[in-house]
């Protein structure tokens, strides 16, 4: 029973996407028949913009090891527990941000800051699970990433790139699970050269006519019974060829932008990653999450997130105003966030140690207002004093921005329902 | 006339097929054991065969010898049979060579190390704690040494359900470590694995549909609350070790807050509407048959006295959960799918069969060689394959292709493109990552699935897709321009025929049919170019679905 249930609730999902997908190729045509005649190449930059007009996309910035945010978006400068982090003034009167964030503190009419998240789960890899997808790790069912989500909500099943994109490895940050492994990341390890297996060995003539003789041996093997597993195989092997031999594939080479460009983001793999996200989402990527490195600062903080943050701060800034420079703000909402924050109290090795009572995100365009602060904290960081934002409102909230409808069931393996955000309420505030 | 060099083989290996057969006339064959698999395996065959009567679509016919073969290498051994295995086995005459080669494959010592592999993926993958991994090596040792000595699944069940000690070096204590010794983690995962059931459903509501209730669920729990796991970073690498606490205050709350989970005395069901309150004591009881055990009771005590009601003939679920699993990865279904959700509420496709077969495997003690040689006797496995059935088809009429593991998979292109020589040294591992990791550990990461998940949703990735079709590790094993693998097959089969028939023995463990061998001919030609056509068909060869699947 529990797979016929599935099976019907993949239909209506594909035929969502049918749909949609018939309404866009309706107004391309539209578009290329006042235009005249329409070239490839134009078809394909078409395609793309129609994507992000129809169908938003967000760039998940993961602070992996959890982030202080007394260093960062919660300074406490007139406290013992503010560790000596000065507050600087931003582009926004009336808000301030850490010290170590200048460029940042220049795109702030960009940014709605969150200081009141909250959670119960202090561990690394059950905070990033939940973080990530709502819910905490179990045995039984696989929850789905944010990123699977939204590819399986947003993408176009036809797109010949991955729909969601992961650059770094992000530990504990769950992949589709229960969705399927199509829509799985596809994962990339290093932001500056291609991915892997993705050059051929060969001429792409003689790719494809390996391809051909590869389909004429299938054939083969479907007529003695296994037509399921011939089909399925080759809708992979389709989507794997149509990606390496795809134009789009520049798309993942960041050595393509001017210098100047590459000069605004910087030249650490944060840095890359940024750029590289803004450019598979120019290329009609659906969700792209960079992850940042070594935030778990248990011994001496102030040091190493003075580094940490000078890693993130240029990129970031630099990341929003391309976007917005681009006309691709609106439509793309950009996350910054890891799994918990950190303890008020500095530790006897100058650290401080896991504390998820109280810590911050960023969120910025995705139609996001800029320039406010949601929630705070108490003068000595220890406690939330102002509108907490539980795990499941950001999930809604990101939802939201996105599009996506909060409240669809998934079929779990053992035909139980499960949400995509599981309670919780919108930060409306953020989008007014 | 002139006999090529297929045929010389063919001559040579008729000889030595016969040497085999002789030897194996002559081994002295465990003849209870085999006797009662056959009666066993007749009998499952007559229940399910009852089932077709009137049915619409008929069983199909049984595979031939070189899929069969392939079929039994893979499922028990993990491997590719060689070309000598497939011409050997075709050849010989025995009419029990399907038994005798099933009784081979279980001698070999590779046996216990394919079964060990998926025994540790079944556990590992539901891991909710990363650093489980620790005990990766030492759960497959472990496990790989107890399948090959044939030490009864009971006691195998009995050791995870009882272990301490270091996760490094002793494998049983995976699973416990697997659920970081939480006793709710690691009673859903005693329930699923060894029963088959899905109890934690009832952890925090009453199921619905079930009848299991969530008291009974935590009485369960209840076994587990003096499991703890440490850890220890005094060696060369950091570890664990599963602990008992048997005494309060044993453990000193930790100044930091990492979440490290702590043994305590007896087990509470949190309080649903005050989840910060104590909670109700729970009393540890056996929800099958009901048995308990006073709170206060030491640790070695209580695991010991549920794993022995666990195992216990008297409860049928353990040696059906087992026989489920086991069936479903031979035939390719289970009776119960998914194969870890049974219970009397679920629906069972041939109860008659399953009941009768559980009731045997416990009968034997619960060998689970004996299992291997009792299903792998029955038509139901030796049946050709075919897609997965539509519902309203008869279960069984068909084996099912079955994708390939990652350790099979990896074994299999190394073997069909003679890599074994070419395999990197330990690659370091990227992205962070401060562990080395061997090539076959990076292979699984991206070809691995969780062996429990209903094989229908298993598909694969895109990232696998473009291992297999451009990853300069299986170029290597395609080029012709080797002394070696290719290279060396074209040089010794100068008739493209021949060639032909040796790299489809190699690569797909059976000979090509004659449209394939039609249109590989045609391919050739139309190349022009042997040496690049060759290594196209090659290509192609190990990029197909039928490579990727056991049959």
């Amino acid at each position: 029973m529990t797979v016929t249930v599935q099976h019907q609730s993949h239909v209506a999902v594909n035929k969502h996407r049918v749909i949609r997908r018939r309404d866009f190729l309706r107004s391309v045509a539209a578009t290329g028949a006042a235009a005249g005649a329409v070239r490839w190449s134009d078809m394909l930059a078409l395609h793309a913009a129609e994507l992000r007009k129809q169908e938003k996309a967000c760039i998940l910035l993961w602070q992996a090891g959890a982030p202080s945010q007394f260093e960062t978006f919660d300074p406490k400068p007139d406290h013992d527990n503010g560790g000596g982090t000065r507050a600087i003034s931003t582009a926004v009167p009336g808000i301030q941000v850490a010290h170590k964030l200048p460029k940042t503190a220049e795109v702030m009419d960009k940014i709605c800051l969150i200081r009141s998240m909250n959670s119960r789960e202090g561990a690394h890899a059950r905070a990033s699970y939940l973080m990530h997808t709502g819910y905490l790790p179990t045995a039984s069912v696989k929850y789905p990433t944010l990123g699977s989500t939204a590819a399986s909500h947003l993408a176009d099943p036809d797109f010949d790139l991955p729909s969601f994109v992961r650059v770094g490895g992000t530990r504990g940050g769950a992949d589709a699970g229960l969705l399927g492994v199509e829509f799985n990341p596809f994962v990339l390890n290093d932001a500056t050269r291609p991915p892997d297996n993705t050059a051929i060995a060969t001429s792409s003539g003689r790719y494809r006519r390996r391809l051909g003789l590869l389909g004429r041996l299938d054939e083969e093997y479907a007529a003695r019974g296994a037509r399921q597993e011939v089909v399925n195989q080759g809708k992979l092997y389709d989507k794997a060829a149509k990606m390496v031999l795809s134009p789009r594939m520049d798309a993942f080479d960041i050595q393509r932008e001017t210098d100047a460009t590459r000069a605004t983001y910087g030249d650490s793999p944060f840095a890359a990653g940024c750029l590289l996200a803004r450019r598979l989402v120019e290329a009609g990527v659906t969700f792209v999450e960079v992850t940042s490195n070594g935030w778990d600062t248990h011994f001496d903080n102030d040091e190493r997130t003075t580094e940490l943050c000078a890693s993130i701060d240029q990129p970031y800034a630099a990341l929003l105003r391309d976007l917005e420079g681009r006309g691709m703000l609106a439509n793309t909402l950009v996350v910054l966030m890891g799994e918990f924050g950190r303890t008020p109290k500095i530790n006897a090795r100058n650290g401080r140690d896991h504390y998820p009572r109280a810590f911050s995100a960023a969120l910025a365009g995705g139609g996001v207002r800029g320039g406010q602060v949601i929630g705070g904290t108490s003068p000595d960081g220890a406690n939330i004093e102002d509108r907490p934002v539980a795990v499941p409102d950001m999930l809604r909230t990101i939802c939201h921005s996105l599009g996506i409808d909060a409240d669809h069931e998934n079929m779990s393996s053992i035909g139980r329902p499960i949400k995509v955000v599981d309670g919780g309420e919108v930060v409306t505030e953020a989008f007014a | 006339m002139r006999i090529s060099n297929y045929q010389a083989r063919l001559l040579l290996l008729l000889a030595l097929a016969l040497n085999v057969f002789a030897a194996r006339v002559a081994r002295a064959a465990d003849a209870t054991s085999a006797d009662s698999a056959s009666a066993v395996a007749a009998e499952v065959d007559r229940s399910l065969d009852a089932r077709f009567s009137t049915a619409t679509a008929p069983p199909v016919g049984l595979a031939d010898d070189a899929t069969f073969l392939r079929r039994a290498f893979l499922d028990l051994i993990g491997k590719l049979p060689t070309s000598n295995d497939v011409l050997a086995f075709s050849l010989d005459p025995s009419t029990d060579k399907r038994h005798q080669l099933v009784d081979t494959l279980l001698a070999d010592p590779a046996f216990g190390e394919n079964w060990a592999r998926y025994w540790r993926d079944v556990i590992l993958y539901r891991r909710t704690e990363e650093r489980a991994l620790f005990t990766r090596t030492a759960v497959t040792d472990y496990l790989s040494k107890q399948f090959n000595q044939n030490t009864s699944w009971a006691q195998v069940a009995t050791a995870f359900m009882t272990a301490t000690g270091n996760v490094r070096e002793d494998g049983s204590t995976a699973l416990i470590m697997a659920q970081s010794g939480k006793p709710e983690d690691v009673t859903a995962e005693v329930a699923r694995i060894f029963l088959g059931i899905q109890i934690q459903c009832a952890q925090c509501h009453d199921h619905p549909t079930d009848r299991w209730k969530r008291e009974q669920f935590h009485q369960l729990a209840a076994f587990f609350p003096r499991v703890a796991i440490r850890p220890d970073r005094s060696g060369a690498q950091p570890t664990f070790h599963v602990v008992v606490n048997d005494q309060p205050f044993r453990f000193r709350r930790r100044t930091n807050n990492n979440n490290r989970y702590r043994g305590t005395l007896e087990h509470h069901m949190p309080d649903l509407e005050n989840p910060s309150a104590e909670g109700t004591l729970m009393q540890p009881v056996f929800f099958v048959s009901g048995k308990t055990l006073p709170t206060g009771t030491r640790d070695a005590d209580r695991r010991g006295a549920l794993a022995e009601w666990i195992t216990a003939p008297s409860n049928p679920w353990f040696a059906k959960a087992y026989v489920n699993r086991i069936w479903s990865e031979l035939v390719g279904e289970g009776f119960y799918e998914p194969i870890d959700d049974m219970g009397p509420e679920r629906e069972c496709s041939a109860p008659e069969a399953l009941d009768y077969l559980a009731d045997q495997f416990a009968k034997s003690g619960y060998d689970t060689k004996w299992l291997y040689r009792t299903i792998m006797a029955t038509a139901a496995y030796q049946r050709q394959s075919r897609s997965r059935r539509d519902f309203d088809e008869e279960p069984f009429r068909a084996n099912c292709p079955q994708r390939l593991r990652g350790d099979q998979l990896f074994d299999s292109l190394v073997a069909a493109l003679d890599l074994e020589t070419r395999i990197p040294p330990r690659a370091r591992g990227r992205g962070g990552s401060r562990q080395a990791r061997d090539p076959r550990t990076v292979f699984n990461l991206a070809f691995g699935y969780d062996p429990s998940d209903p094989r229908g949703e298993i598909g694969g990735s895109i990232q696998q897709a473009l291992a297999i079709m451009n990853s300069p590790f299986i170029n290597q094993g395609i080029s012709a321009r080797r002394q070696d693998g290719l290279g060396a097959l074209l040089r010794d089969n100068p008739q493209d025929n021949d060639a032909l028939v040796e790299l489809y023995l190699k690569v797909m463990a059976r000979g090509p049919t004659d449209k394939e061998t039609q249109t590989c001919l045609d391919y050739i030609r139309q190349v022009g170019d042997r040496t690049e056509a060759f290594e196209d068909i090659t290509w192609s060869l190990v990029n197909s679905t039928e490579f990727i699947h056991r049959n």
